[in-house]
């Protein structure tokens, strides 16, 4: 290649100057500065009085019960959020594999809380949960079981949480699996057929294998989403009742204007966790997914 | 079973387990469906209706005064005016951005171009959770806090988009491009008129899954915003428990119905190009 | 309409020399087929004729003026490509005038230009047609078209037919053969397929492995095949070539060249012995219709024999026989030894102490 003009050389670099400017303001420094910030006492009123405070922030959550609490209450939601979540939504897409209009039509029905606003679901499950005049009480009582406190106990306002957050996304997983199944060729099948495959030996070692590459994206997916909750919480119980739904963001959210510093340094954990969660999966996955 | 004759197959149970397969799919679809349907109904009832036991299913005199109610709460002409600013904003500045960036990613050839674009994937996993103090911080400096922006500018590179249609334009034949540049069209000429038209659909896809998120969005904004003017719908409405007290469902729910109506009436109208957009997004 | 000089033109990718040094000038109005196993760098001259693809070194002159500076849009050449490169969202007629539009030429213009091309190549009725809703031939129309319609100095072709089925490909062909004979301008076609080549081209530039082998006419390169590639590349079957033994010297003769006879015929009946003749048996038999092709084989020659008739059968023994008039030699650089060298008696005489039976 002769020298091409500095115009020709350039031009690729001012097309994605934009892009890569956002992204920079907007991820890569808030990330940088979050773990920076992470080390300080920061003072929200005057920035010139912040302190620089080593590990203290970081001493500090490791040795607190709350963040604990926090933790785990997001570990056990994460769990059971992806555990239900890939269970249902495989049986369901399974279930309306076959392409057909009324299975699109229940596929279009399920996926329908996927895009509304958190909000609203939330407003309408807290009505709904409501323990005095709930609809789901209600139901329980008219077929003689006992009703239960939902969100307002501490024993059972966590997996409220996980259920609402359950039925808001298994359309959108189901969604995918559908794709994934339907992208499989109908001449694999067919083969196996003709080997005289059982059905359940059809499904674990020819279905399964070959949309493992999306199964695999949906629990990324999905981990990274439920370590994030907020929405659901912040609307529906607060954190409460005594903490049993609190959850690292909603933690990180509490302490924001309050305690900046420790904030980010919580954040910074969270982060972290996100990432070894993230490197875990494609770790120890990777081997076992199934590439064409 | 060929040689059973027709009066046999009086009780037939293959149309039985269909018929019973179609009513079990039915009833999954209310799990889903029912609650929207439960929250118009509420927004129609009077107080002592919510309150009844058993519950009313359907409001004896539908309440629409309710709406007047719940709209009348706070400025919700403004929050939806807002909503709809910040979403239109958003969906421009990214495409305004992203164009030219996937173009880049997709066609060219150039120093650090790999490095780059790990950048942009690792925009798509790290999530406005983590990065929101910073960002409010910047924004502050900025002295941006009391306008629209801060819930504008941090979107305006949508990782997922470039990824999407950089995908997209990589798909599209070197030939088909060639054949432009020997008609005499620029690379701007390029992109609009042979690029941008073939990537129809994976433009579709983006501006519906950025419309849908970001008309939901309420994390980002709670964080953003200290003042009533600058707040959207979503907000608003969330806002609507604190104003109206705990048990007043019925105005609460009609609050809802004015959220998710519209997003539900685009859904009916283009359910298909939504369904298949969020598939795409999940595929790729 | 104007000629095409390479001077010293190199192409390299990344650090893989592909066309080193080469220069070759094609003249004013002519059709000229640029042939080639895939690789061979035929493409590639193509597209720097084009500028899409510049050259690394060297120039290109198109009209005595070198074109090197000059985008691929401004130099006044077409170019149609292999699958087409149809712009699917436009219709027809928006294909075809869009590059007209962006050289701004005035829409009456322009929409006298589009309908005359398009009755030209049978598209009136489907100008307002998108691509997608068009046949591969009907595809192959537009994409012609759009070249035709700019009316440029040299049309270049990729492989134009080979996405069409057979019985379309031969008519193409001919209507490709009037095309140039109605516009008279340069054509500069590349194909992989030598019979395209063969009836199509005013000249052959025949490549391999980014050189030229041999530069002719179509009859000259079929009879004068300048080296032993040539004269495998040209024919079908390829010739057959076998060790002469002396010098490392090759002799070919091309299969419809062989006769054949019966093992058991008498000499009497075959008339004068021809110069090389050779035992053998029939291995495969071919039936093409009009001719069929066997192959014979004897010890460690197989040779592939085109004959008129079909009456041998397989493992049959059968005299195959070569006038020497119709002999090839080769020198051991594989260069083709002139019929008048004073060698050739030498070699003939060699050849005939090899024949058998």
């Amino acid at each position: 290649m002769g020298k091409r003009p500095l115009w020709e050389r350039l031009r690729p670099y001012v097309l994605i100057a934009p892009a890569m400017a956002g992204i920079g303001l907007f991820v890569i420094y808030p990330v940088l500065y979050l773990i920076y910030l992470g080390f300080y006492k920061y003072n929200l009123m005057n920035k010139a009085k912040s302190k620089f405070v080593g590990w203290d922030n970081f001493q500090q959550i490791l040795t607190r019960g709350d963040f604990y609490k926090a933790l785990g209450n997001t570990a056990i939601y994460t769990a059971g959020v992806v555990i239900l979540t890939v269970g249902l939504s495989l049986i369901i897409a399974v279930w309306l594999n076959k392409k057909s209009r009324i299975n699109s039509l229940v596929q279009a029905g399920i996926f329908t809380p996927h895009i509304v606003s958190i909000v609203s679901i939330s407003l309408v499950w807290l009505w709904l949960m409501d323990p005095e005049q709930g609809l789901l009480n209600f139901m329980l009582e008219s077929f003689g079981l006992p009703a239960s406190d939902w969100l307002q106990s501490s024993k059972t306002a966590l997996l409220s949480v996980i259920i609402v957050s359950v039925w808001q996304n298994i359309g959108y997983y189901t969604l995918i699996i559908v794709a994934a199944l339907q992208s499989v060729p109908p001449s694999i099948y067919e083969a196996a057929a003709l080997d005289n495959a059982s059905r359940f030996k059809v499904f674990t070692k020819i279905t399964l294998p070959m949309i493992s590459p999306q199964l695999f994206f949906i629990l990324v997916i999905m981990t990274i989403g439920s370590f994030k909750v907020f929405d659901t919480v912040k609307i529906m119980t607060g954190g409460g009742p005594n903490n049993a739904t609190n959850t690292l963001v909603y933690y990180i959210y509490g302490f924001r204007t309050t305690n900046i510093g420790y904030s980010a340094a919580t954040g910074t954990i969270l982060m972290a966790i996100i990432g070894v969660l993230t490197l875990i999966y494609f770790r120890l996955l990777a081997k076992k997914v199934h590439y064409q | 079973m060929r040689k059973g004759s027709p009066l046999v197959k009086i009780f037939d149970w293959r149309s039985l387990a269909s018929v019973l397969g179609v009513l079990l799919k039915a009833a999954v679809v209310m799990v889903f469906i029912f609650p929207f349907l439960w929250m118009i109904s509420t927004s129609l009832q009077t107080l002592r209706e919510t309150l009844a036991f058993p519950p009313t299913w359907i409001p004896a005199v539908p309440q629409w005064n309710n709406f007047v109610e719940a709209m009348s709460a706070g400025p919700f002409l403004m929050y939806a005016r807002n909503s709809v600013v910040i979403t239109v904003s958003i969906i421009v500045l990214q495409f305004a951005v992203m164009i030219p960036a996937a173009y880049a990613f997709a066609k060219y050839r150039f120093r650090g171009k790999s490095v780059l674009f790990g950048f942009v994937l690792l925009a798509f996993m790290i999530p406005g959770q983590i990065t929101f103090i910073p960002v409010y911080l910047l924004m502050a400096d900025f002295g941006l806090i009391h306008s629209l922006w801060p819930q504008i500018i941090p979107f305006m590179s949508n990782a997922f988009g470039i990824f999407l249609l950089r995908q997209y334009f990589m798909q599209i034949p070197e030939e088909i491009i060639e054949a432009a540049r020997l008609d005499n069209a620029g690379a701007i000429k390029v992109i609009w008129r042979i690029m941008l038209p073939m990537a129809g659909p994976a433009l579709a896809t983006i501006a519906l899954f950025s419309f849908v998120s970001h008309w939901n969005e309420y994390f980002w904004p709670l964080v953003m915003t200290n003042s009533e003017a600058i707040r959207p719908l979503t907000l608003g409405i969330a806002m609507l428990r604190e104003t109206e007290g705990i048990s007043n469902w019925h105005i609460i729910m009609a609050g809802n119905v004015v959220l998710v109506v519209p997003i539900l009436l685009v859904y009916a109208f283009c359910s298909r190009h939504i369904v298949k957009a969020f598939v795409y997004s999940g595929i790729k | 309409m104007a000629s095409i000089q390479f001077v010293n033109v190199s192409k390299a990718f990344e650090k893989n020399a592909v066309i080193q040094n080469l220069n070759l000038t094609m003249e004013d109005g002519a059709f000229t087929v640029l042939v080639g196993p895939s690789g061979c760098g035929k493409t590639t001259l193509l597209r720097m004729i084009a500028g899409l693809g510049p050259q690394t070194s060297g120039q290109v002159l198109i009209d005595g003026k070198d074109v090197s500076r000059i985008p691929p849009g401004q130099r006044g050449v077409a170019m149609v490509f292999q699958n087409y490169a149809i712009y699917p969202t436009m219709s027809v007629r928006e294909n075809i005038e869009f590059g007209l539009r962006n050289n701004k030429i005035p829409k009456a213009e322009r929409v006298q230009l589009v309908e005359s091309i398009s009755e030209t190549v049978g598209l009136l009725d489907y100008l307002d047609r998108k691509p997608s809703a068009l046949s591969g031939g009907q595809r192959q129309r537009v994409a012609l078209a759009r070249a035709m319609v700019k009316k440029p100095s040299v049309f270049l072709m990729d492989e134009p037919l080979s996405n069409l089925d057979a019985k379309l490909r031969v008519q193409m062909r001919i209507e490709l053969i009037e095309l140039h004979k109605k516009l008279g301008t340069t054509f500069v076609y590349v194909t992989h397929d030598q019979v395209e080549a063969m009836s199509m081209a005013d000249t052959i530039v025949l490549m391999n492995q980014g050189e030229i082998q041999q530069e002719a006419p179509p009859h000259e390169i079929y009879h004068q095949p300048s080296n032993l590639f040539t004269a495998q590349f040209i024919g079908v079957p390829s010739m057959n070539i076998g060790d002469l033994g002396v010098d490392g010297v090759k002799f070919g003769f091309r299969p419809e060249n062989a006769s054949l006879s019966a093992a058991t015929a008498t000499r009497e009946h075959s008339g004068p012995a021809p110069h090389y003749s050779l035992q053998g048996t029939i291995v495969t038999r071919e039936m093409l219709g009009a001719e069929t092709i066997y192959q014979v084989r004897s010890k460690d020659l197989s040779f592939m024999v085109k004959s008129p008739e079909d009456a041998y059968h397989v493992d049959q023994e059968v005299v195959l026989g070569v006038e020497a008039s119709k002999l090839h030699f080769f020198g051991f650089d594989e260069i083709r030894i002139p019929a008048n060298d004073p060698g050739i008696a030498g070699y003939l005489e060699a050849l005939k102490g090899k024949s058998h039976g």
